[in-house]
C-alpha cells in the first residue's frame, strides 16, 4: 500500500526536523561511512596456530566438544566414534572435508523427507567459516548445506578446517560476502542450544542441538 | 582565595550545623567564605517535577544572585551541584542570556567533596578512627562523576571506609519521588539501610543531606542507632 | 496521585516470592553484564560507535528505509508498511489467509505483543504458538510476560510445572531440565507443521537487507528454516546502517542483556529460498512497523528509539527490581518502557510511568548506547505538566514555591512558619506523623525536625560576632 509508506516516510522525515535526536561526534562516526571495522588499523595478519588456539579455546568454554586431529584419517576415525550406532543426516557428502563423505553414505540429506530428517540423531555438517573471537561456526545455507541438519537433530558434528578461521565475524562477512549474498539464510553457531527463561536455571538442548561437537582437521 | 558558599535549601532550614562544618573546612583551606546573599533554592523540586516554568522563576533569581559574585561556588550536595551544572543550561535552551549566565555559573560550581579534592584534600586528622559507610548519593556520582572523591577524603583524615552490599544503589530518596513514590522509595531504603547495618559501620556518611535526611529518617524507625553525618561534619569533627 | 501504576506497584511490593525472584534474577545478570562488557576489547569505544551509529541512522531513518526496502526487494522479500498496530495485524492474517495458513508459530518478537497479532490470527481461525520458552509458558498461562529478555523472571519452576502439568497434560514436575523438555517435544511438532513462521527483527542491516535474529533456544532458526512462508514484523527504529554496525551491536547486544559473547544462534535472513536450497521459506514478507515511532521521532524523546532491547536497564533500575515488569502496565517495563509505553500508547494513561523513577541514573550507565533515559524521563515529565492534569496540591504546591523561592524575604518570612509548624510537632529533635503532603514521608521514616534557626541566620551572626 504505498499510501501506508508514503505516510509513514512523510512522517519519518517531518520528524527528524523537530526531533531531538542528539548528535553523533565526528571522531566517533566512521571515517569511511563505516566499512571499516573497530581495531583494524593496528592488525596485523593473525597467526594461524594462535587463531586456532582462542577458537578452541572459546569453543571449550562453551561446553563444545572439540578435538584437534593431525590427519584426514584420523578426522574421519573420531567422526566414525562420534556418530557410531547414530541416525545420521548430512550435508552433501561432497561439501564434507577430509574424504569423510564416504563416512556418511547413505545418510539422511537435507532434501530427504522432513519426517525423516526429525527423526535423526546427529547432523553432520562441515562449516563456511570459524569465528575464533567468540568459538562460533558459520553455516550458510545453499543446495547441499541444509539448516536442518545443524538444526534438527539432538547432536551437530562439525568439520573445521584451518583454512575456515577467522578471528572475528566482520573478518568473515567481509572475506565472505559474495557467498552470504548469494545465500538465503547464515547462522552463526555459538554452542550449543540453551535457555534460562525458568529462574535463570541452564538448560542445554531446547530446540536446537544440546550436543555440538567440533573436529578440527590438518 | 573566595569561596562562595551555596548552602542549599535543606541545609539551610533542617541541618545548618553542615553548613556551618563546610565553611569552617574551607577557611582552613584557606579560603575566605562569603555567603551570597537572598539565595534561597536551586528551583530541582519544580524541575524535577516538570514544572519548567516554576523552576525558571527561581532559576532566574539564583542565576542573577550567584552572577553577581566571583570565585568558585561551593555547594554541599551532590543534586544540587548537578542541577547548576547540567540541568540550567537545559532549563534555559530557548533563552540565550540565560543559558549563557548559567554556562557561567556551572563553570565555577564545585561540590564540597569535589572542591576539597582540588584544593589538595582534607588538612584534617581522626583522633579515634570511625568506621564509616559511605552512601555515594547518585547526582554526585553518577551524575557529576564525583566517585573517588569522597572515599579519597575519608581515607586521608583516618577514618576506615567500610564496603556494604549494593552499595552504589540508589537510596531511594530522589526528591519528591520520596514522598509520591512512597512505597517504592521505602523499599529502596530498606534495602540500603540492611546492608549498611550489616556492614558493621559505625557511621553513615554522604555528600547530600536528601539522602542522609531520608535514611537517618529510615534508622530512627528502625530503633537504629549508628552516626549519621554529611561528609563536612566529619571532615570538620577530625579539624579540631 | 493514584492510578493503575501506583495499585499495581503496592500490590508487587507486597508479593515476597516475586521480590526473591526479582533481587536474585537482576542481581545475577548484573554480574553477567559485567563480566561480559570486561571481556571486551575497548568496550568503552565500541558503545560511542554504536551510539553514533545509531543517532546518525536516526537523522537518516527516511533514506535508510527506502534503502533497506530495496535490498529486501532485491533479496526476493515483498515489503509492506503497516502505519498501526491494527494495519499491522491485517497485513500480516491477510499474507496468512492468501497462503492458507493455518498454524502460525512464532518466535519472540516484542513488536507482534505490542500489536496483540495473536488475538487477529485467532479471530481469523489461524492458530498460533509462541515458541520461546518464557512466552510458550506466558501463553500457556494467560499471563503477560515482565522483562524484554526473561519474560517469566516473576514465576517460580513450580509455577510453571503446574501450568505446563495443567495445560500439556503432562505429570507435575518443578525440575527446569524436565519442564524444558516438555516443551521441545511439544513444539517440534509445531515447528513441523506450522505453514508460516512469524518473527521480530533484531536488527535490520540496510547495506544489504539482511534481518538479525538473537536468539538462544533455536525456535528462531526453526521459524525461518521449516515453515514455507515467513513473516518479520519489524519496527522502522531496528535498522543498522552496516555490517560493520552490526558487528558492534552483536558485540554489546548478548553481553549487556546475559553476559555471553554471542546466543547460540545468530541468524541473517536474506530472502525466501533460493534455488536449489532444501530448506527456508517459498516467500519472505517484511512489514515494517510505525505504530507511533514516527511520532517518537518528532519530540524529545527521540533517542528512545535507539535502544536495542538488551534489557540491562532493567536489571540496573532499583525501581524495576522492587515492583517488576507487570507494574509497568504494557509490553515493555523499566526504564526503557516508561518512555516507550507513553510514546506509543500516549502519556495520558501512562503519566505514572516517567515519575516513577528515583533519576538514579544507573539505566543511562549500563546502557549499551548511553541512552539519556533519565533526560527523557524529565521530559516526559514536563511534557504530562503541559498536557494532563496534574494533582491540585502538587501544582499549587509548586506554583507557590515559585513564587516564593524567587523572592529571599518572602521565602524566610514563609519558611519561617514552615518551620515553627514542623517543629511544634517534634519529640527529639524528629517527627514520626507529618502532616498534609508530607504524610507520605512519615508513613515510613521518621521527619527531622528543621532547625530553630537557619544557617543563614547563624551565618550572619557569626560574620557581624567577628567584625564587631
Amino acid at each position: 500500500m504505498s499510501g501506508a509508506r508514503d505516510a509513514i516516510l512523510g512522517r519519518v522525515e517531518r520528524a527528524v526536523r523537530t526531533g531531538r535526536i542528539p548528535s553523533a561526534p565526528p571522531h566517533d562516526r566512521d571515517e569511511d561511512g563505516g566499512t571499516r571495522a573497530d581495531g583494524d588499523a593496528r592488525r596485523g595478519a593473525p597467526d594461524s596456530a594462535r587463531l586456532q588456539e582462542r577458537f578452541v579455546l572459546e569453543a571449550r568454554a562453551l561446553g563444545v566438544e572439540t578435538y584437534v586431529e593431525p590427519t584426514a584419517a584420523a578426522v574421519c576415525d573420531r567422526l566414525r566414534t562420534l556418530i557410531a550406532g547414530l541416525r545420521v543426516l548430512a550435508w552433501n557428502p561432497d561439501g564434507l572435508p577430509y574424504d569423510c563423505g564416504s563416512i556418511v553414505d547413505g545418510a539422511l540429506l537435507g532434501s530427504s523427507p522432513r519426517a525423516d530428517q526429525a527423526r535423526a540423531e546427529v547432523g553432520i555438517t562441515a562449516c563456511h567459516g570459524a569465528i575464533a573471537e567468540t568459538g562460533s561456526l558459520a553455516l550458510v545455507a545453499g543446495p547441499g548445506c541444509s539448516p536442518t541438519v545443524s538444526l534438527l537433530p539432538p547432536f551437530h558434528v562439525a568439520l573445521v578446517r584451518p583454512e575456515d578461521l577467522h578471528e572475528r565475524f566482520i573478518d568473515f562477512v567481509t572475506a565472505r560476502a559474495d557467498a552470504l549474498a548469494q545465500s538465503s539464510n547464515c547462522t552463526f553457531v555459538t554452542g550449543p542450544s540453551r535457555t534460562a527463561d525458568i529462574e535463570l536455571s541452564l538448560t542445554i538442548g531446547v530446540h536446537g542441538p544440546g550436543r555440538v561437537a567440533i573436529v578440527i582437521g590438518p | 582565595m573566595i569561596a562562595q558558599l551555596f548552602p542549599t535549601c535543606l541545609v539551610n532550614e533542617f541541618h545548618p550545623a553542615v553548613g556551618m562544618s563546610v565553611a569552617r573546612v574551607l577557611e582552613r583551606l584557606g579560603c575566605s567564605v562569603v555567603v551570597p546573599e537572598g539565595l534561597t533554592c536551586c528551583g530541582q523540586p519544580a524541575f524535577n517535577a516538570g514544572f519548567h516554568d516554576e523552576a525558571r522563576r527561581v532559576a532566574r533569581h539564583t542565576l542573577r544572585v550567584l552572577t553577581a559574585t566571583d570565585g568558585p561556588i561551593v555547594v554541599p550536595s551532590g543534586s544540587c551541584s548537578d542541577m547548576l551544572v547540567h540541568q540550567y543550561v537545559e532549563l534555559f535552551r530557548a533563552d540565550a542570556p540565560a543559558a549563557d549566565a548559567a554556562r557561567g555559573v556551572a563553570a565555577r560550581c564545585r561540590e564540597f567533596s569535589q572542591f576539597v579534592a582540588e584544593r589538595g584534600g582534607a588538612p584534617a586528622s581522626m583522633k579515634t578512627p570511625a568506621r564509616v559507610a559511605y552512601h555515594p548519593s547518585c547526582h554526585l556520582m553518577r551524575g557529576l562523576g564525583v566517585r573517588r572523591e569522597p572515599l579519597e577524603i575519608i581515607a586521608s583524615i583516618g577514618a576506615q571506609s567500610v564496603a556494604f552490599d549494593e552499595q552504589e544503589e540508589c537510596c531511594g530518596f530522589g526528591g519528591l519521588f520520596s514522598i509520591k513514590n512512597a512505597d517504592i522509595s521505602a523499599s529502596m531504603m530498606d534495602r540500603k539501610l540492611t546492608a549498611i547495618l550489616a556492614s558493621g559501620a559505625e557511621r553513615l556518611v554522604s555528600c547530600d543531606l536528601g539522602c542522609l535526611l531520608h535514611l537517618e529518617g529510615g534508622l530512627r524507625r528502625r530503633g537504629a542507632a549508628i552516626k549519621v553525618q554529611h561528609l563536612a561534619e566529619l571532615v570538620d569533627e577530625a579539624l579540631e | 496521585m493514584s492510578g493503575g501504576f501506583a495499585q499495581r506497584a503496592r500490590e508487587a511490593l507486597g508479593n515476597q516470592q516475586l521480590h526473591i525472584a526479582l533481587d536474585r534474577t537482576t542481581a545475577q545478570l548484573v554480574v553477567r553484564r559485567a563480566a561480559g562488557l570486561a571481556s571486551l576489547e575497548d568496550a568503552d569505544r565500541v558503545r560511542d560507535r554504536a551510539r553514533a551509529s545509531k543517532m546518525q541512522l536516526l537523522h537518516t531513518l527516511a533514506d535508510s528505509l527506502r534503502a533497506f526496502e530495496a535490498r529486501l526487494v532485491e533479496n526476493g522479500a515483498r515489503v509492506h508498511w503497516a502505519e498501526t498496530a491494527a494495519d499491522a495485524n491485517r497485513i500480516i492474517v491477510e499474507i496468512a489467509t492468501k497462503a492458507g495458513v493455518r498454524r502460525v508459530a512464532k518466535s519472540k518478537s516484542m513488536a507482534s505483543e505490542q500489536t496483540h497479532v495473536n488475538g487477529a490470527f485467532e479471530r481469523a481461525g489461524i492458530g498460533v504458538v509462541e515458541t520461546d520458552l518464557g512466552e510458550y509458558i506466558v501463553q500457556l498461562a494467560g499471563d503477560r510476560p515482565s522483562h524484554i529478555i526473561m519474560p517469566i523472571v516473576h514465576m517460580t519452576r513450580e509455577q510453571v510445572g503446574r501450568v505446563m502439568a495443567q495445560r500439556l497434560a503432562v505429570p507435575y514436575s518443578d525440575d527446569t531440565q524436565t519442564l524444558a523438555r516438555y516443551a521441545r517435544a511439544q513444539l517440534r511438532e509445531e515447528f513441523l507443521q506450522a505453514d508460516m513462521g512469524l518473527t521480530g527483527a533484531n536488527f535490520g542491516v540496510v547495506e544489504n537487507g539482511a534481518i538479525c535474529l538473537v536468539t538462544n533456544e533455536g525456535n528462531a532458526r526453526m521459524v525461518t528454516t521449516l515453515p514455507r512462508v515467513y513473516v518479520v514484523l519489524m519496527g522502522i527504529e531496528k535498522l543498522v546502517p552496516t555490517m560493520a554496525d552490526l558487528d558492534r551491536f552483536l558485540k554489546l547486544l548478548a553481553r549487556s542483556a546475559t553476559g555471553q559473547k554471542l546466543t547460540a544462534y545468530t541468524t541473517l535472513v536474506r530472502g525466501p529460498r533460493r534455488s536449489g536450497d532444501d530448506s527456508g521459506p517459498d516467500q519472505m514478507h517484511v512489514v515494517l512497523l510505525d505504530n507511533g515511532r514516527s511520532k517518537i521521532l518528532a519530540g524529545e524523546t527521540a533517542e528512545i528509539l535507539g535502544c536495542i532491547r538488551c534489557g540491562a536497564c532493567l536489571n540496573a533500575c532499583p525501581v524495576y527490581r522492587s515492583v517488576g515488569g507487570h507494574a509497568y502496565g504494557d509490553v515493555y517495563p523499566g526504564p526503557v518502557g516508561s518512555i516507550v509505553t507513553p510514546g506509543i500508547r500516549g502519556l495520558a494513561p501512562f503519566a505514572e510511568l516517567p515519575s516513577a523513577s528515583s533519576l538514579c541514573g544507573a539505566c543511562r550507565e549500563v546502557c549499551p548506547v548511553r541512552l539519556d533515559i533519565p533526560r527523557m524521563l524529565l521530559a516526559l515529565r514536563h511534557e504530562a505538566v503541559e498536557h494532563t492534569r496534574q494533582p491540585a496540591a502538587l501544582r499549587m504546591g509548586l506554583t507557590l514555591f515559585a513564587r516564593v523561592a524567587s523572592r529571599p524575604r518572602l521565602y524566610r518570612a514563609a519558611t519561617a512558619v514552615v518551620r515553627r509548624v514542623l517543629r511544634s510537632r517534634a519529640r527529639d529533635g524528629w517527627i514520626r506523623r507529618a502532616p498534609g503532603m508530607a504524610s507520605g514521608w512519615t508513613r515510613f521514616r521518621d521527619l527531622k525536625a528543621p532547625a530553630a534557626e537557619t544557617f543563614e541566620t547563624a551565618w550572619r551572626r557569626r560574620a557581624a560576632g567577628r567584625t564587631s
